[in-house]
């Protein structure tokens, strides 16, 4: 994609990007539709029962009419909200989501913006999604969602800060933030992958990346059983469906971070195996995680709001900044 | 002075788009009674200021600018709102004098800005831009400029703990 940034804009290469921008909508629908499916499949299974298996084969179509469901809903405003921010809040933490999604290499030449800040981007965009949330949760007018989309912007902000620190390490060993610099840098067998060199990294990595999505055992912004839903009590129908789709999306998001910047990117697992496209491998890996996280969901109980903030400020910071100091003795002795 | 050669290229276009986004959410954050809604659209023209700088070329700015100003600094004011009591909204007594001297003092603050930019001569290019401008301040901040920047830090620290003090200042007295 990237001499077309080059060329000069007329109507083909303006045709050219509205095109791959609907073709990444419809591969993220794609994976958002079949990831619910799968994560209540994965989650019935671990609960011994069967999930989704009544509309279409196997429960395929079960998500496909959900969101009819979702579209179809009568949509209420409540009378006694701020209409205007009401509105505006499912498409404000809808839009830094998927713009997000345009600066990820799937492989070597498939990518849309080779920027040079990298996870900086999405850091920066994902800041406005959680300002939707807390508007969302304002707007609404009710002390529930209120409390809700507090404790979301609380959570996400202090996640953020050891986030951005565990990746600083990847970035010192590669010595660009650039996300391509950083997969060409893990060339090799699968040890020379960043997980192994960058092990304490990789788990704040995970750990911050999970809280960060708002999911279990992080996900007391929605707890369902003390929060009513969280920040979204409010909303049905389509701008519901807009939260749901938006956290979703950061799930993907995630996942490719975690693919390219600890997991090799498209780099198979042995130099021997690169016969079979990059793309495939990054599609094996990002599928692994996506299901790690779902296991995960399935497996722990949910930590207690005070717990959940000295677990970011008092262990997962300190860690990372371990983890710089350590990644800056191994580069000074090797 | 009033010569404005401008060329219509996509840029210019891309630059007058995020000129006017970047003012009407001012302009907005001035007209709004709702404090939340005046923050809402600071965030707006934070936005088409960090667009701006990417029109620059300065994409590290621009992302730091998102990050700083409308993660953090926007959302630690929607917090300061939502913890307050806001009673006195609503409409102020219209001062006439007031009103009319302030539009005096705009008009003029105006016609000096604008003189001042039409008369100055802004020199073209002096160097040119590096290729990766993130690595080119990265080498510069821990380089050239390593004492202001662990200046700064400090001065982060000291804040940080202070502010911690502060809270627990707050705490103790039960």
């Amino acid at each position: 994609m990237q001499h077309f940034w080059n060329d000069p804009l007329g109507w083909g290469n303006a045709g050219i990007f509205i095109a791959g921008a609907v073709a990444v909508l419809a591969v993220v629908i794609f994976f958002v539709t079949y990831a619910i499916y799968f994560e209540r499949k994965f989650i019935g299974w671990m609960q011994f029962r069967k999930g989704p298996n009544r509309v279409g084969p196997l429960g395929l179509l079960q998500t496909v009419a959900d969101v009819a469901k979702l579209l179809l809903k009568e949509d209420t405003i409540p009378s006694k909200a701020d209409k205007g921010l009401f509105v505006l809040a499912p498409v404000l933490a809808f839009v830094p989501s998927f713009v997000v999604l345009a600066f990820i290499p799937y492989s070597m030449n498939l990518q849309f913006a080779d920027l040079n800040v990298g996870f900086l981007y999405y850091i920066a965009l994902s800041g406005i999604t959680t300002i939707a949330i807390v508007v969302g949760g304002w707007a609404s007018n009710n002390k529930y969602s209120l409390l809700g989309g507090m404790r979301s912007a609380a959570q996400m902000i202090s996640y953020e800060v050891p986030l951005v620190m565990s990746i600083v390490g990847v970035v010192m060993m590669t010595g660009s933030l650039n996300l391509r610099d950083i997969v060409i840098a893990q060339e090799g067998y699968f040890w020379d992958w960043n997980f192994l060199p960058q092990i304490l990294g990789f788990g704040i990595f995970v750990i911050s990346a999970i809280s960060e999505l708002n999911r279990t055992p992080f996900d007391l912004p929605e707890a369902e059983s003390e929060l009513v839903a969280g920040y979204h009590v409010e909303y049905s129908g389509f701008r519901f469906a807009f939260f749901m789709l938006t956290e979703y999306i950061y799930l993907y998001a995630i996942a490719c971070l975690t693919t390219l910047l600890f997991l090799g990117g498209w780099n198979p697992p042995f130099p021997q195996l690169d016969f079979i496209p990059g793309v495939l491998w990054f599609f094996l890996k990002f599928a692994f995680i996506v299901f790690t996280i779902f296991w995960i969901r399935a497996t722990f109980p949910r930590l207690r709001v005070d717990q959940l903030m000295s677990l970011a400020w008092k262990v997962l910071l300190p860690l990372a900044i371990l983890n710089i100091f350590l990644t800056a003795l191994g580069i000074e002795l090797m | 002075m009033f010569n404005f050669n401008i060329d219509f290229s996509g840029e210019f276009f891309a630059f007058f788009s995020l000129a006017i986004c970047a003012i009407v959410g001012a302009v907005l954050a001035i007209n709004f009674t709702k404090v939340v809604h005046i923050v809402m659209s600071l965030a707006f023209t934070f936005v088409a200021l960090a667009g701006l700088y990417i029109l620059l070329n300065a994409e590290f700015v621009a992302f730091v600018q998102v990050l700083l100003y409308v993660g953090a600094v926007t959302i630690l004011m929607i917090f300061g709102i939502m913890m307050t009591k806001h009673d006195g909204e609503g409409q102020e007594p219209a001062r006439p004098l007031l009103e009319t001297l302030a539009a005096i003092g705009c008009i003029c603050l105006f016609g000096i800005l604008f003189f001042a930019i039409r008369n100055a001569d802004f020199p073209t290019e002096v160097a040119p831009l590096p290729d990766d401008n993130t690595r080119a301040i990265g080498l510069e901040l821990f380089s050239r400029y390593a004492v202001p920047f662990e200046l700064i830090s400090v001065l982060l620290t000291v804040a940080f703990i202070g502010a911690v003090a502060l809270a627990k200042r707050e705490e103790d007295p039960q």
